[in-house]
């Protein structure tokens, strides 16, 4: 599978995030080289909360809420519409499951989703890499919580062999879009760290997007708030 | 210049007067087995017009020679032999045209008529997209027998079968005999080697096996294989489906080499290989044909990403991603560069030079210094394919620095370049 490099849009000290910088960035990936625009696209991630059961079981068994796992993030990846991805941070686990175990957890009732986000925008071709700009809105709201970007590279799929290459692209990248002033910047968060934590291996594979659409959220989530 | 005018017109009206006829007789009004030996027919005029042309190249090359040679004595016998072959060529490659347009006509460059309903359980022959010829005509004889007894039809089969394989695969003659028993082709195979290791000392004619040892040893992380042409078809349609577990595949290629007695290196006999498959796990693999079989001859070569498979992987086929496209195109001259300079040693530097390759995604540019740029007239951002090969012979004999072989240039020596990097130098 190709390696796919995720970044996130931090504004600088001050400055907001808005729709018009993300309408700045797609004219700057429109007028780069020959990108050509694709289609739209759209990866949902779910925060899911233990639903608290009834209390006098609990205090019968002895099991306290503790015990269920918080931080729990559930991922509809748009590239694998068969699969959903669960990864559970504090423990370093991610799983791949079959998408219809949404419904499952709809019927069993133990967790309930407490917010859902898209991350959903245009997608681009410039020769081997593949290019996605998204902005980030909850499901049922259309506020602007962030702009990200995904950068696909296809030829290769060894996460270490096309590090040089994509640093290369992003330095390019950043290169293009200083000339348009934009309040903030792109940033990659260096996923490497994280991949061996989880048991993921050097062969780029979903779970490895899956994971770095949780490590995005969680940047994105800390930019806004400061 | 009116003479290579007329020339045209001339086998325009040629071809014209040939076409009607044969066009007017296509397969809607014949039976299979007519349509299956006019296209026999047409394969065997194909190859005479091929070979016809390959010897009017040779013819032009020499003129060509002869002209730079002595340009002072006899221009005008020159000019008049050049104007010959000439018209002999365009005669040539219209007739092949025109051979080409009804060979796809009938079926037998896609492999369609399979696919029609009534053809009696009659193949075309089939042209693979690499260039071999699958002849399928033996069952011709099959259907025509039908009253036969067993005996006599298999008998009839064999028969049929080794005139076509004569016919269309005449070096492999003198394997008829050793057929299946691979101990007796390596017995024989190891004692021509040293009969020729004996015979030349300075000049070191090397054996296939030779060559890819020697490989092997100066690139550790490159992976040799080597193939019966059908063989790597097989292979390259399995590599789509060993996407996902790409341990296995090669775990396989492993085993069945150690299996095989000459060693980690080859896994066809060395006599009958005619694909060389060069793998750079995670960066890139490369398919080189050899032509004929089991000789050090190289004819095609080309560059895929590892993760891609399917039909179109071979010698002559192109990979989906640019970068790789690239590079094959790049190859192409660098192969002719090296067929042109020394032609025993051909197979040796180009292997050299693609192992140079492993560096395609880490060795920026040796003139602007940068990994990925933007090329301007391509609109593509792409790493350095050009790798330099107009180096790679002439350091041969000076090579005093590399401590390894005298032969070989270190790929740390060769200089990359982006398309438009190189375009500016030699």
């Amino acid at each position: 599978m190709p390696v796919k490099w995720l970044m996130h849009w931090q504004p600088h000290a001050g400055a907001t995030v808005s729709s018009q910088i993300l309408a700045e960035v797609c004219q700057c990936v429109e007028g780069f080289g020959g990108a050509t625009k694709e289609g739209r696209w759209r990866t949902t991630l779910t925060f899911y909360r233990p639903m608290a059961r009834d209390p006098s079981s609990n205090a019968a068994t002895g099991s306290n809420p503790g015990d269920l796992p918080r931080d729990f993030l559930g991922l509809a990846l748009h590239d694998r519409p068969d699969a959903y991805f669960f990864i559970l941070r504090h423990n370093r686990l991610i799983l791949q499951a079959e998408a219809n175990v949404q419904l499952l957890m709809d019927k069993l009732q133990s967790y309930k989703a407490r917010v859902v986000l898209h991350f959903e925008g245009f997608q681009y071709r410039l020769g081997d890499f593949q290019l996605r700009v998204g902005k980030c809105v909850p499901s049922m709201a259309e506020t602007l919580r962030g702009i990200m970007m995904e950068v696909e590279y296809l030829p290769l799929s060894s996460i270490e062999k096309s590090r040089q290459i994509m640093e290369n692209f992003f330095d390019i990248w950043q290169e293009t879009l200083a000339k348009k002033s934009l309040p903030g910047r792109f940033i990659i968060d260096d996923p490497n760290l994280n991949f061996m934590d989880y048991g993921l291996h050097d062969q780029y594979t979903p779970q490895h997007t899956a994971l770095q659409y949780a490590t995005c959220i969680a940047q994105l989530m800390a930019a806004v708030r400061s | 210049m009116l003479q290579p005018q007329q020339a045209i017109s001339a086998a325009a009206a040629a071809t014209q007067a040939q076409d009607p006829p044969e066009s007017g007789w296509e397969s809607a009004t014949e039976a299979p087995p007519k349509q299956v030996a006019l296209a026999m027919e047409r394969l065997g005029r194909a190859a005479r017009v091929i070979a016809d042309i390959r010897l009017g190249a040779d013819r032009l090359l020499e003129a060509l020679l002869l002209a730079a040679d002595s340009p002072q004595q006899s221009t005008s016998k020159t000019i008049e032999l050049i104007r010959k072959e000439e018209t002999a060529m365009r005669q040539h490659s219209d007739d092949l045209r025109a051979l080409g347009k009804q060979l796809e006509d009938s079926g037998v460059l896609s492999g369609s008529l399979k696919s029609r309903g009534n053809s009696w359980g009659l193949h075309m022959p089939l042209v693979c997209p690499d260039g071999a010829v699958v002849a399928y005509a033996w069952k011709r004889q099959l259907a025509g027998q039908a009253g036969a007894s067993a005996v006599d039809r298999t008998r009839l089969a064999l028969k049929a079968f080794t005139d076509q394989k004569r016919r269309f695969f005449p070096h492999l003659e003198d394997e008829v005999s050793s057929d299946g028993e691979l101990g007796i082709a390596k017995k024989h195979f190891k004692a021509q080697g040293s009969v020729i290791s004996q015979r030349e000392e300075f000049r070191e004619k090397k054996s296939l096996f030779d060559i890819l040892k020697d490989l092997e040893h100066q690139f550790p992380n490159v992976r040799i294989f080597t193939y019966q042409r059908l063989d790597w078809s097989k292979r390259a349609s399995l590599l789509s489906s060993a996407n996902e577990n790409l341990i296995d595949p090669l775990k396989d290629q492993i085993n069945h080499a150690s299996n095989t007695r000459s060693g980690s290196v080859n896994i066809a006999p060395a006599d009958q290989t005619a694909v060389i498959e060069l793998l750079v796990p995670s960066i890139f693999r490369s398919v080189v044909s050899l032509h004929p079989a089991g000789s050090i001859n190289p004819d095609a070569v080309a560059f895929f990403a590892t993760d891609e498979g399917g039909n179109y992987i071979h010698a002559r086929g192109l990979s989906v991603h640019h970068v790789f496209r690239h590079v094959t195109e790049h190859a192409d001259k660098a192969l002719q560069y090296f067929l042109s300079v020394d032609n025993s040693l051909s197979l040796s530097l180009l292997l050299h030079w693609i192992c140079s390759h492993e560096t395609l995604f880490s060795k920026p540019c040796s003139k602007c210094g940068r990994l990925l740029t933007m090329d301007k007239s391509l609109a593509l951002l792409l790493p350095p394919v050009h790798r330099a090969y107009w180096e790679a012979s002439a350091t041969n004999s000076t090579q005093t620095e590399s401590t390894r072989s005298t032969k070989a240039t270190h790929p740390d020596n060769i200089a990359a370049y982006h398309i438009g990097c190189s375009a500016k130098m030699s």
